[in-house]
């Protein structure tokens, strides 16, 4: 599979310009599931060949504020969803029925840019509509009084981790939906996981501007059974100030051996997009990813494979890691339109997925798209 | 000792510095209005969608929800909840329409009601209140700045008395203002100062010399006021609720500062240049800004200082209805809000409206100098008082400008 990450390839571009695309999980390794900033979540079937881009086919609703994170329980059953609306929503992953209903696909704005010279809203183009199985949530979480941006299911899939702005990590029942234990962090909760083992909490906190300036932020370890810190990884940062930028996503890999974190919660100059690999059991660094993403990195997913880590950026950029040794093996920018300009007015990748058979990479584009990659090389 | 006892000794007259002269009937027209002013600047543009000209519902609406407040019909962003407390004191004008939406010259529209570039400087607001209001016979500076992130554009043609007194973001003097001799020894050397350069000051009349003197004035008269600014003590009991923030310890700053007499006080606060991301960042900005600025309308109040206090919530302009590809709000200035309160603001109501998306002034429009002549009026200073560089002319805010009656009578 690493050979064939040089050719990686657009296997869809799916189009989506109703709000920023903010997040994007797939469903098993033949249906992908994006989320946008207006609280709609949208699941596509993908065929086998990329001949004809497909329409979404189902439109999850529920959410009344924008969407942050997606997950998929690890036996694709379950879709999971966490937002600004204060609620982690629970869907059926693979529920094919429901109400049918259309979708415009098309009624954002295609702004890039200062738009200081905008005076209303602009006429929109034709519509373009999608016909789609309309399905709702099959329960909620609603322990949570702010936003959330922090989602994580343990490998088992029983316990729900999930962490707010309102500085609280609530580990909960996924399936009852009872809360078992919280505890409060220093900051607003960005990202946060759970090891494959169940017995650390790792949260990426950060609370911008309060120092004017200056950003407070935290990489903690918590016991998942006491809500007791086991490690503060922040300090080791500090002198440099890399953190300061934001993290954006914490996660370990499925087997446990690997930690990795990446910075750019807010947009910045030069090589902000920083990429650690941390101890799983510790939070001491391990190694820094190099070259950083520019201006920021926003997501990562581990491969299946266990040996490489993807990240995407406000940079446009996809990047492929080899964790043994930390080199980047691979690297893709999406293009973009020639009118648009680039550098701090670029459209960002917000996030991040790959199939569970290792073989499609989707990401999540603010410019109005999901793009489905294939990591294998299409030519054999 | 007081300030006009400095000014005598050391042979000075600090009016009237350079080719500027004011007329007789200028000089005759001065008020003490005993008036004060602090202007709370939210420095890169801030979006008025996001706080009190809300669009719910509307494609752009954003991601903050409204929340109603005790004044039926004015509703602001769910995390402004100490503002909300005081709907009742606030004129908030949801019609401002300026004319740049660049930031330099946004900011300097916005403190001097004057194109940039004109060929002469003009005072900004802070200058202007603190010649007609302040009280000659403080030692404290009349204009302070805490911070400069909203930017110094200076007194321009009222010289160099007028120069706003800039300390650091969190209304901290700066280390050199801690004197490592006694008052009684700082005295003498003032005198000594004084003496040396009386002679020198009756032969060389020049700008330059008139600037670095009135520096030194201030300086020394500073020194002894500037247990002033120390809020030290106090600030530990009251950080809980202004928020343990620079910001909030500047405006609590200024609650000092005017309390002890200062005409004019200016805090700044931001980044609100959010081009990108721009409700996290502008939930993180109200968290800072919103119990700040609300603590400081609970203590202007409780202090009966509030209604010769006048408010200023502003920026250099707003932010676009529209949300980018971002997720930010870029610069507009073709409609946006300014809130006043205290100072004899009639509380409690709009001025002026947006369409339903917000792109454009529904009604009432409100210009930069508009505004300014609002401020001038409810502080007592009149709006249209004429000032002479040499022989010309200059209004204190441009010909056709118009304070809103509907909130300052």
């Amino acid at each position: 599979m690493a050979d064939s990450f040089a050719n990686v390839s657009i296997l869809y571009a799916l189009p989506w310009n109703t709000d920023v695309v903010s997040a994007v999980a797939f469903i098993g390794n033949d249906k992908v599931a994006a989320a946008n900033r207006r609280g709609d979540i949208l699941i596509w079937n993908l065929p086998a060949t990329g001949d004809k881009t497909p329409d979404p086919a189902r439109r999850l609703i529920g959410h009344t504020g924008p969407v942050n994170r997606l997950l998929v329980s690890a036996d694709g059953k379950t879709l999971i969803s966490a937002s600004n609306d204060r609620t982690v929503k629970f869907w059926d992953a693979l529920k094919s029925d429901g109400n049918p209903g259309t979708i415009f696909m098309n009624d954002g704005y295609k702004f890039v840019g200062p738009t200081e010279g905008v005076a209303k809203l602009p006429v929109l183009p034709s519509p373009i509509t999608a016909k789609v199985v309309e399905q709702k949530p099959i329960r909620e979480f609603t322990g949570h009084k702010e936003w959330i941006w922090g989602l994580a299911l343990s490998r088992d899939g029983k316990t729900l981790v999930s962490g707010d702005d309102a500085k609280q990590v609530i580990l909960s029942d996924a399936q009852t939906g009872a809360e078992q234990r919280r505890w409060k962090v220093k900051h607003w909760v960005r990202s946060l996981d759970i090891s494959p083992d169940g017995k650390l909490v790792v949260t990426a906190e950060q609370f911008p501007f309060i120092r004017d300036g200056d950003t407070d932020v935290g990489l903690h370890g918590w016991d998942a059974q006491t809500g007791e810190m086991k490690f503060d990884a922040t300090k080791q940062f500090e002198a440099s100030k890399v953190l300061n930028v934001g993290p954006t996503s914490f996660r370990f890999s499925d087997n446990g051996k690997h930690l990795a974190v990446c910075m750019g919660h807010i947009d910045r100059d030069g090589p902000a997009g920083k990429v650690f690999l941390l101890n799983p059991t510790t939070g001491e660094k391990v190694r820094e990813l190099t070259p950083s993403h520019l201006r920021g990195a926003t997501d990562l997913a581990f491969h299946p494979d266990g040996e490489h880590l993807f990240t995407c950026g406000r940079d446009r950029a996809i990047k492929i890691w080899r964790l043994s040794d930390g080199t980047q093996v691979h690297e893709i920018t999406l293009s973009q339109d020639k009118n648009k300009k680039s550098g701090p007015f670029t459209p960002t990748l917000h996030a991040i997925s790959i199939s569970p058979d290792g073989k499609l990479l989707a990401v999540a584009d603010s410019s109005g798209q999901v793009v489905v990659c294939t990591l294998e090389d299409r030519k054999k | 000792m007081l300030k006009s006892t400095l000014v005598t000794a050391g042979g000075m007259a600090v009016a009237n510095w350079g080719a500027l002269t004011h007329s007789q009937t200028l000089a005759a027209e001065v008020k003490r209005s005993g008036k004060r002013c602090i202007m709370l600047y939210m420095a890169g543009g801030v979006s008025q969608i996001d706080t009190f000209d809300m669009k719910p519902g509307r494609p752009t609406g954003g991601e903050f929800r409204p929340i109603s407040t005790k004044v039926p019909g004015i509703q602001v962003c769910e995390f402004l909840p100490n503002i909300a407390r005081h709907a009742d004191k606030l004129g908030i004008i949801r019609s401002m329409r300026t004319k740049t939406p660049d930031h330099g010259p946004g900011g300097y529209y916005m403190h001097t009601g004057y194109h940039p570039g004109e060929r002469f400087p003009h005072p900004e607001v802070g200058a202007m209140i603190a010649k007609y209001c302040e009280n000659p016979e403080s030692d404290l500076p009349s204009f302070v700045k805490i911070g400069s992130k909203s930017g110094v554009y200076g007194a321009g043609y009222l010289g160099p008395q007028y120069e706003p007194f800039v300390t650091d973001d969190d209304g901290k003097l700066p280390g050199f203002a801690n004197p490592s001799v006694s008052p009684e020894i700082m005295g003498r050397r003032g005198e000594l100062l004084n003496f040396m350069e009386k002679r020198f000051a009756e032969q060389c009349s020049g700008d330059p010399f008139a600037a670095h003197r009135s520096a030194e004035l201030r300086t020394i008269r500073l020194m002894r006021a500037r247990q002033t600014f120390d809020v030290s003590a106090e600030w530990e009991k009251a950080k809980d609720r202004y928020g343990d923030s620079k910001f909030g310890r500047g405006c609590f700053t200024a609650l000092k500062l005017v309390e002890a007499g200062v005409s004019f006080v200016e805090v700044a606060h931001g980044n609100y240049d959010t081009h990108n991301d721009n409700f996290p960042w502008n939930k993180a900005n109200f968290a800072v800004m919103d119990p700040a600025w609300g603590s400081l309308m609970d203590d202007l109040t409780q202090r009966g200082l509030l209604q010769d206090t006048l408010v200023v919530w502003t920026s250099e302009f707003g932010r676009t209805p529209a949300i980018n590809v971002r997720a930010g709000r870029d610069h507009y200035g073709r409609a946006w809000t300014v809130v006043l309160a205290g100072g004899g603001i009639k509380g409690g109501q709009h001025y002026g409206s947006t369409d339903r998306d917000g792109f454009e002034v529904a009604e009432n429009p409100v210009g930069e100098a508009d505004l300014l002549a609002t401020i001038y009026k409810a502080m007592g200073v009149n709006h249209r008082a004429k000032h002479f560089l040499g022989s010309r002319p200059i209004w204190v805010t441009p010909e056709g400008s118009t304070p809103i009656k509907e909130l300052v009578g």
